[in-house]
This record gives C-alpha cells, structure tokens and sequence, in this order.
C-alpha cells in the first residue's frame, strides 16, 4: 500500500471522517509545508506516547495525576461518576461542580460483553473507603445500561457510608413539551419539584 | 419504506452522532438499521431508541443490504423497571440476545410478540419471578421459531412419555427421550416428572414458579443448553452465560 493510501485509510477510520474526507485532508497535508505535515505527526506521536490514565481516577492526563486531582481547591469529598474521560470536559464546561472525578471506562453492557470486571469499580470503591467520602454521584448517561451501571455502584458502595446519588434527568432546557418523548415525561414527573 | 411495530434489542454508536440499531419488527423480522443523528439531543429519534424500548418504527428497507434505514421511531413504552435490578437488566439482556441470535429476518410477527411479552413479563418480575419468566419467554421463542422441544413423545422414537415419569432431556435429541432412547444417549440430563410438568405448563402459557432457587437455575441452564445446541452458528449465547452465572452480577449480592 502506498503511504497515501496508508494514510488515507488510517484517516477514514476516525469518527466523522469518510474516505473522500480523508482523501482532501491526504492531499491538503501534501500541499502544506512539509514541517508542518511533521508537526502533526510529532504530536499525534506525543499523544500516544505521553498520555496515560490518572492513577487516581483514570482520567486521561501526562502526568501521574491529573490536574483535576491534584487541585487543592477541589473537594475530595464529592466524587462525580463518569463512563468516559470526555464527559468529564462536559460537566467542567458549566463550571459548577468543585468535586473531583471517577472514570468507569464504559458501562454493564452484557449484551457488548462488559461486566464489572470492565470497569474501574474495584478502584473506585477502595478510592471512596480510604478517602471516606461523603458523596458519590453516579453521572452515567441516563440509558438502560447507565442506570442497570448505576445501580451496581450503589451496591458496591453500600458499606462505605457515602450518599449515592444520580443526575437528575427531564425536559432539556428551552425544549418543548409538544415534542417530548413519553419516557422523558414520565421521568420528569417523577423528579418534579416544588416551586 | 414500511411503518411497523419494532422493540430495540441492542444499539451502538455509529460515526459522531448515529447509531446501529437491532430491531426486533413485527412486518420484517429482526433487522438492523442505521439511525442517523440518534446521538443528538432533541433529534427526530429523541431519547426514544434506548434498549427494550417499543415503539412505531418507520423503516426504508434496502433489498440488496443487511443495514436498513431507520427514518422515525416513535417510542411508545419505555421499560425503566428493566434496570430497577440487576437480575432483570441481566435477563432482559439474556432475551435480547436470543432474539437477535435466533430470530431470521423473515420472523414475522410472533418473534416480536414473544419478546415483548417476555420484556413485559420480566420489568415487573419479584425477584424470584425473573428467572421462571425469562424462561418462559425463551420457550416461546423457540416454539415460534419452530424448534419447540418435544416433551410427551419421545424425541427420538416418538413413544408417548407417561407424565409421572422422570426422564432424560437431549438438546441435541431435540427433547424429552424414553428410557430406552436415553441409554443411547449419553450427557441427557435428568428432567424430573415436576421439571417436565412445569415445562409443558409454561409452554401452554401458565404461570409456573419453580419450588426453589436451584430449580430455577436448573431450567435456566437446560432452556440455554436447547439454544445453543440449535442455534445454526454454533456460537455460546455470551449475554444468557452472564445472567447464569452472576445473576446480571449479582456477585455483589
């Protein structure tokens, strides 16, 4: 195969990238510089050599622990669930949570077949017994699977005496009840609050 | 294009915002359907496509292809109690591989009423209620796909079973044998007269609750060993293993 090629295929395999796409971006790194064509691959090489999971809470970092971690202004005590790294970039974006993270790596998906065994369960409920935290919210995406994942973590971490929580979901801001589905009424009836 | 009642066995992401969806279809049988945009908030699929969600699908079917494509699907029952436990998650997952592993494409419409009767069944199971269920729902599907396992005859040389009478169950047999049949049979399991009478009892739509726990997982394992023996790829049914072995990881417990 040619490097053109190579390169082509290696392209079309990334998310959002279909194989014209990736044939323009062959042809655009061509036309450019070729330090800059270098500078690309450099970094590309960076990122698979030097980023790794935290040792803490398996968010994905260059240093033993991540930034969040080891920012004293953060509250240890509160630990946020996530399946993946990038749900993490999410929650900060809105720049209200000051607790710290807990990547899971995915969710229960038997039919996939990803058991617990899958996930950082294991770290996590040791991580919340030795720091003796006082909250857990479990932030897994409000599907089947999220909530089945869910509901084995409060299993888990039953006996270390921290609340369990989960996000709360319904009616998206700014959306139309019209056009809602009936699952997502039902759940926002259920977590209705007073006014 | 058709418009069907459909009920989502398995989905995964697809590229940045779609997904692949396995459906189990009243009109076209279990198929697999490309959802596009299904990822995005407030899109025309909504939060609609979760798992063991029924709904109206409208489908645009591609004669010459295995990925169909999925232009609407309009949630109509959502079954949250599937994760309220994990045995029920773990069953539901055990059910949804059945149907897609063994349903054809061309099922028609009983392979989807069996499936969500079976969901149905299982979302408000009590605890002890979930394996007998699930079960259940398994039988029925093997009946409606035409491999039912023969029970008052013998598999082998069709004699009539006397009901009072333990005997041997071969998967590979396809059923119940006589005495004379089994000891040509070696590996047949033991099936008690009560096992048998629950199992014609289920396969007539009785409700049926096994005496105690090691029953049940004595028919959880005989339904999953008749499958696997008759399903044409010969692969173990990995979700079923999982739910027979930890409950829906129920280790924790």
């Amino acid at each position: 195969m040619s490097a053109i090629d190579e390169l082509i295929t290696e392209l079309s395999r990334l998310p959002t990238i279909g194989r014209k796409s990736a044939m323009r971006l062959t042809y655009h790194l061509l036309r450019q510089p070729a330090a800059q064509s270098r500078k690309l691959a450099e970094a590309l090489v960076a990122l698979v050599e030097r980023v790794r999971p935290c040792d803490t809470c398996f968010n994905l970092t260059e240093a033993a622990q991540c930034a969040i971690c080891v920012d004293a202004r953060r509250d240890r005590q509160v630990i946020c669930v996530v399946e993946e790294a990038s749900d993490i970039a999410s929650i900060e974006r809105t720049g209200e949570y000051r607790g710290v993270y807990h990547v899971l790596g995915g969710r229960l998906a038997p039919l996939d077949g990803i058991g617990p065994s899958h996930l950082t369960i294991v770290p996590l409920v040791s991580r919340v017994m030795q720091a003796g935290a006082r909250e857990v919210i479990v932030a897994t995406n409000p599907t089947l699977e999220g909530d089945a994942t869910a509901l084995y973590l409060s299993e888990q971490l039953r006996a270390s005496g921290a609340t369990v929580s989960r996000l709360a979901r319904g009616l998206p801001m700014g959306g139309d009840l019209e056009y809602a589905d009936g699952g997502t009424i039902v759940q926002a009836l259920a977590a209705r609050r007073a006014i | 294009m058709i418009r069907t009642d459909a009920i989502v066995l398995h989905a995964f992401d697809y590229r940045e915002t779609s997904r692949i969806v396995r459906l189990a279809t009243r009109e076209a049988g279990v198929v697999s359907v490309i959802a596009r945009g299904a990822k995005r908030t407030g899109g025309k699929f909504g939060q609609g496509m979760d798992l063991f969600t029924s709904g109206a699908a409208q489908i645009v079917l591609h004669p010459t292809r295995d990925l169909h494509t999925l232009g609407s699907f309009d949630a109509t029952r959502a079954r949250p109690g599937l994760a309220a436990s994990l045995a029920r998650f773990g069953a539901a997952a055990a059910l949804s591989e059945l149907g897609m592993r063994c349903a054809p494409e061309d099922g028609g419409g009983a392979i989807h009423d069996v499936l969500v009767a079976g969901f149905d069944a299982v979302s408000v199971a009590e605890a002890h209620e979930v394996i007998p269920r699930t079960v259940t729902a398994a039988w029925h599907l093997a009946e409606a796909l035409g491999f039912a396992p023969t029970l008052e005859h013998c598999a082998a040389c069709h004699e009539a079973l006397d009901t009072e009478e333990s005997v041997r169950f071969a998967p590979r047999a396809g059923g119940a044998l006589c005495a004379r049949c089994a000891a040509l049979a070696p590996g047949a399991r033991a099936l008690p007269a009560d096992a048998r009478a629950m199992l014609l009892a289920w396969a007539a739509g009785e409700e049926g609750i096994p005496a105690d726990a090691k029953v049940a997982r004595a028919h959880q394992r005989l339904v999953r060993e008749f499958l696997e023996e008759h399903l044409a790829d010969g692969k173990p049914l990995r979700a079923w293993r999982d739910w027979e072995m930890n409950g829906g990881h129920a280790e924790s417990r």
